[in-house]
């Protein structure tokens, strides 16, 4: 790392996350004065406003320009779709995790500017007053999440598009769309045209943001008296009035490109998930090669110019959310997450210089933001997969590590063509998407295990004793399994109903109020359908339910199978009891609950078939179902931090889970109840159907040691490639912390599950002696480096 | 439990071995104290192409170690003292067995590695590691495993009150080990520590 980057990397690592106000006022001045009808030229427009009027920031040092916000970490606020009381302004401030300052002055223009215009027209606000008493009831018991009711959908992925045409060239595609309406036989003629304009208008707003930047650079050279640095802003006001209007011409353009691509998104409206270059070493691999070739480039220059855009990237932290969506999504992190590696359109590997040197940056800049994964094909060479798993190993949580012909298959499922499937990835977490053609929105997190709650409670939530699902009969009286999981089914099939419901109203109201022209600028086929990417504009539109918890589902059925049907070691009405009493008075029922029942996890048929059950039975209410938009739900597994407010809101369960704790994560087994080793985890992991999801997330625990050496990196690409074989989506290492063994230590049955390397061999930390453990501890704290991110999650 | 119980637990790992180039180790105690049990588990690996390591001490019939090598890929072969009366003290029975099992392996072409334990004061010293190295190098035997005496077990022995025999007895230096490890490189030897 040179000594820009290094001071560009401080700088982003001290400063502080923080609340502006500049853009919720500059909308609201906008929206005040403008009486323009039609909504989409009416977004375009204020995104105009806001581009012409923003502070632009353009920082000593750098030369990827421009913010999000008037300054870094300067985090602004989407009153139009999320109106913060002064209590959430409060709660901001002052919150212990993940906080955002907020100064006197932001606070006084919410009360006197914002709210008094926003409050009852933001979308939360119309989303829940559209929300039927059902919704609503199963969203306060916690059995579903509702992303959209403080972000807009986004969930989508550049392409390459803002590398082969300049907005300029996009513009002249809308014109000859524009040319090519039908009014007299088209009945959406006038809808299409006034959407097409507002993509034109969007297009102009972020141009007008670059030409800003070039201004603003000039007039900073005129005063600047070191020569050197007079020279770069002359070449990054040379940069800003080329691109994003034209193709850019080399690395440096490509780069600034996509920033003011990104910029244009997220200022647009607080997309979820950011917004992502995708497959970013196949978009630059063109420049790259070129510069060199031409020896205008050099390898030192462009990871220069790369690790400068890191910074941008770490800069903007996700916008302030708060209660359920700052619960089930609690992290600084906004989700762009850079693919490496996979495959190319035409099926060969796609591992280039480019890949290598993003994985270098990567392992230099060890930022929170962006997250990187590598998309391992089987025709990827190891060194790709070893030279990741040299940063995994580290233990700050970069990369994790994806499937990528198991992306292509699952995508090519659900009807994209092979050539869209293999220019695809996945984002977010671990989202499956075909890049650049395809909005794939994340709607909320499912609670599976509250859903065998309220079907052992007959429709009613235990926890407030508000029905909140079906009566599908008392538990008690179940004489088979069989009626218990069809009850099970029946509720299932009660609240995803009532959750699509929900989702239909949530689609239009999207659709027709807060469309996204800039974003459909750039997703196929929106100028060609002159449709928005929030109604239908894309090439594919997928709507997603997400699974949570499917092994805390799986034990709990596995352990009233086992015990009450089979064994009849337990009555039904002893275990409601217990579960009632979150087993106070009933420790010796528990721990046979937890310790003598199959679980998911160790490759053990009992349990895992039950875990095939709760999968179908999620897949066949779910998959297929139609969505507003001409596309389908599909089904995804993946927690971000939501299995820990899921679990607050979840009595204690059949499995011998307490009341309130955390839920499984991902599709990870129950924390501590796999314990036949990592094999068997990923064996019970793969007999789930990866290829009908749209994703899932397995995390594994490692102690650095285990990745020791060459050895340790052979050891750990043979476990993963050996789990691709079997068809698994994802996996990501967590490696392990001197604090973790202490926390094991003083809790062990929440780690059962830990493995460290003791001698020759490795072992559950559980299981040695606590002389040994101690020794393990000094150990791992020896060799452990201290992470310079301010935040390491597993999402 | 039966060799296809056994068997159905071992080709559940089938596609990590496939990936790692792994297979199942036998070991023990001593494997061959059930040598019947162990010759059908490595025949059923064998035709199941699972690759098989067995870890023995090699103090069985010879007629049984013809047998094994049959469906054996590598053998861990324990070779802990070469003096036949200490090695007789030490372990209670004579070494010769052992070491003619060795020359079996050696002239049927199996593939060996030497694994010696080296406990300070039992076997470390020069008089062993020359006999060593004279015994092994007609026989064309060219890996050892050097294996320095750990007290992990102790934990073991308290927990289940038995008394620790190796009480007072530390654990190598690394520098006495690498000492060996060099004497022995110094004959030929491709020597490992640890392993």
């Amino acid at each position: 790392m040179n000594e820009r980057v290094t001071r560009l990397r401080q700088a982003t690592l001290e400063t502080k996350p923080r609340l502006s106000i500049e853009r919720a006022v500059l909308l609201t001045e906008f929206y005040r004065q403008d009486k323009t009808a039609s909504v989409p030229i009416r977004r375009a427009r204020a995104l105009q406003y806001l581009m012409e009027n923003k502070e632009v920031y353009i920082g000593r040092d750098e030369l990827i320009v421009g913010e999000r916000g008037p300054a870094p970490k300067a985090a602004p606020t989407f009153p139009e779709l999320c109106c913060h009381s002064l209590d959430d302004f409060e709660i901001l401030n002052w919150r212990e995790k993940i906080s955002y300052s907020v100064d006197e002055q932001a606070w006084q223009v919410q009360k006197d500017e914002v709210l008094p215009y926003w409050r009852g027209r933001s979308m939360r606000d119309l989303i829940f007053a559209e929300m039927t008493p059902e919704w609503k009831n199963a969203y306060e018991a916690g059995i579903f999440t509702e992303f959209m009711e403080q972000r807009a959908p986004g969930h989508t992925v550049l392409g390459d598009v803002t590398y082969r045409k300049g907005l300029l060239d996009l513009k002249a595609e809308i014109e000859s769309a524009l040319s090519h309406l039908d009014f007299f036989n088209d009945p959406e003629a006038s809808s299409k045209r006034d959407e097409l304009r507002a993509m034109a208008i969007a297009a102009d707003a972020v141009i007008r943001l670059a030409e800003r930047h070039a201004e603003k650079a000039e007039e900073l050279a005129r005063v600047e008296t070191e020569p050197g640095r007079q020279a770069e802003l002359l070449k990054i006001a040379e940069v800003c009035r080329h691109v994003p209007a034209h193709v850019p011409r080399d690395f440096w353009e490509a780069l600034q490109a996509y920033w003011f691509t990104h910029l244009g998104v997220v200022t647009e409206l607080n997309t979820w998930d950011s917004f992502c270059p995708g497959r970013f070493d196949q978009h630059l691999y063109p420049f790259y090669q070129k510069g060199m070739e031409e020896g205008t480039l050099t390898g030192d220059q462009a990871q220069e110019l790369l690790e400068c855009l890191w910074i941008k990237f770490n800069n903007q932290p996700a916008p302030p959310k708060v209660g359920v969506t700052a619960a089930e999504s609690g992290t600084y992190t906004d989700f762009a997450n850079i693919n490496n590696g996979g495959l190319k359109r035409d099926g060969s590997d796609g591992v280039n210089d480019v890949t290598y040197l993003i994985l270098d940056v990567i392992d230099e800049m060890r930022l929170l933001q962006p997250s990187s994964n590598l998309q391992l094909s089987k025709k990827n060479p190891d060194a790709f997969l070893k030279r990741g798993l040299e940063i995994v190993r580290q233990g700050w949580g970069q990369p994790s590590i994806f499937n990528a012909d198991m992306v292509v298959e699952e995508l090519l499922r659900q009807g994209k063509s092979v050539e869209d499937a293999r220019c695809g990835g996945t984002s977010g977490c671990v989202e499956t998407g075909a890049f650049g053609k395809e909005a794939y929105i994340l709607t909320g997190y499912f609670n599976l295990p509250k859903v065998l709650e309220i079907t052992l409670n007959n429709g009613i939530d235990p926890r407030t004793g508000k029905k909140i699902g079906i009566e599908t009969g008392d538990a008690r009286t179940f004489s088979s399994y069989e009626q218990l999981f069809a009850a099970f089914r029946e509720q299932l099939h009660y609240v995803v109903d009532v959750k699509v419901r929900g989702n239909n109203v949530i689609e239009r109201l999207y659709a027709d109020y807060m469309p996204a022209p800039f974003l459909s600028l750039l997703v196929d086929d929106c100028i060609a359908k002159g449709k928005d990417y929030n109604n239908g504009g894309p090439r594919y539109n997928t709507t997603y339910i997400m699974g949570v918890a499917p092994a805390t589902c799986t034990d709990s059925l596995a352990a009233i199978k086992y015990h009450v049907f089979d064994r009849k070691t337990l009555t039904m009405d002893g275990l409601l009891e217990a579960l009632a009493h979150n087993f106070e008075g009933h420790e010796k029922l528990r721990l046979l609950l937890w310790n003598k029942t199959p679980k998911f996890g160790n490759d053990d048929d009992y349990a895992d078939a039950i875990l095939m059950d709760v999968f179908n039975a999620f897949f066949d209410e779910v998959d297929g179902r139609r969505n507003t938009k001409g596309g389908y739900y599909r089904v995804n597994y993946l927690s971000t931090t939501c299995h820990v407010y899921f679990g607050s809101m979840t009595g204690a369960t059949p499995d011998g889970r307490r009341a309130w704790e955390p839920l499984s994560d991902g599709i990870s087994p129950v924390q501590g109840a796999d314990r036949n080793g990592p094999t068997a985890v990923l064996k019970s992991a793969a007999k789930m159907d990866h290829a009908r999801t749209g994703g899932t997330l397995l995390n594994q625990k490692f102690t650095p040691q285990l990745l020791k050496g060459e050895a340790g990196l052979d050891r750990v690409a043979q476990l993963v490639r050996s789990y691709f074989r079997l068809g698994g989506h994802h996996i990501q290492f967590n490696v392990v912390t001197a604090a973790t063994l202490r926390a094991a230590q003083a809790d062990p049955e929440k780690y059962r599950d830990l493995i460290v390397r003791v001698a020759g061999y490795s072992d559950y930390f559980c299981d040695l002696t606590r002389a040994l453990q101690d020794e393990i501890i000094a150990r791992t704290e020896h060799e452990a480096f201290a992470p310079a991110i301010q935040e390491t999650t597993t999402v | 439990m039966t060799v296809p119980d056994v068997l159905a637990e071992v080709v559940k790992d089938e596609v990590f071995f496939d990936e790692s180039g792994g297979g199942i180790t036998v070991s023990g105690g001593e494997p061959l104290m059930q040598a019947e049990f162990v010759e059908a588990l490595l025949a059923a690996c064998r035709t199941r192409r699972i690759r098989t390591v067995l870890d023995t001490c090699g103090f069985a019939d010879s007629s049984v170690i013809r047998r094994v090598s049959e469906n054996v890929d590598l053998f861990l072969y324990d070779l802990k003292l070469m003096d036949c009366e200490r090695h007789r003290h030490f372990t209670g029975v004579k070494n010769d067995l052992v070491l003619r099992n060795l020359k079996i392996l050696a002239e049927r072409g199996s593939a060996v590695i030497v694994r010696v334990p080296v406990i300070p004061g039992v076997n470390d010293n020069s008089d062993n590691l020359d006999a060593l190295s004279d015994f092994l190098s007609p026989l064309g035997l060219q890996e050892i495993d050097l294996l320095p005496f750990h007290r992990i077990g102790s934990d073991k022995y308290q927990r289940l009150h038995l008394s620790y025999g190796m009480e007072g007895v530390d654990p190598p230096t690394a520098g006495q080990i690498e000492a060996i490890a060099a004497r022995l490189r110094r004959d030929g030897f491709s020597v490992r520590i640890g392993g």
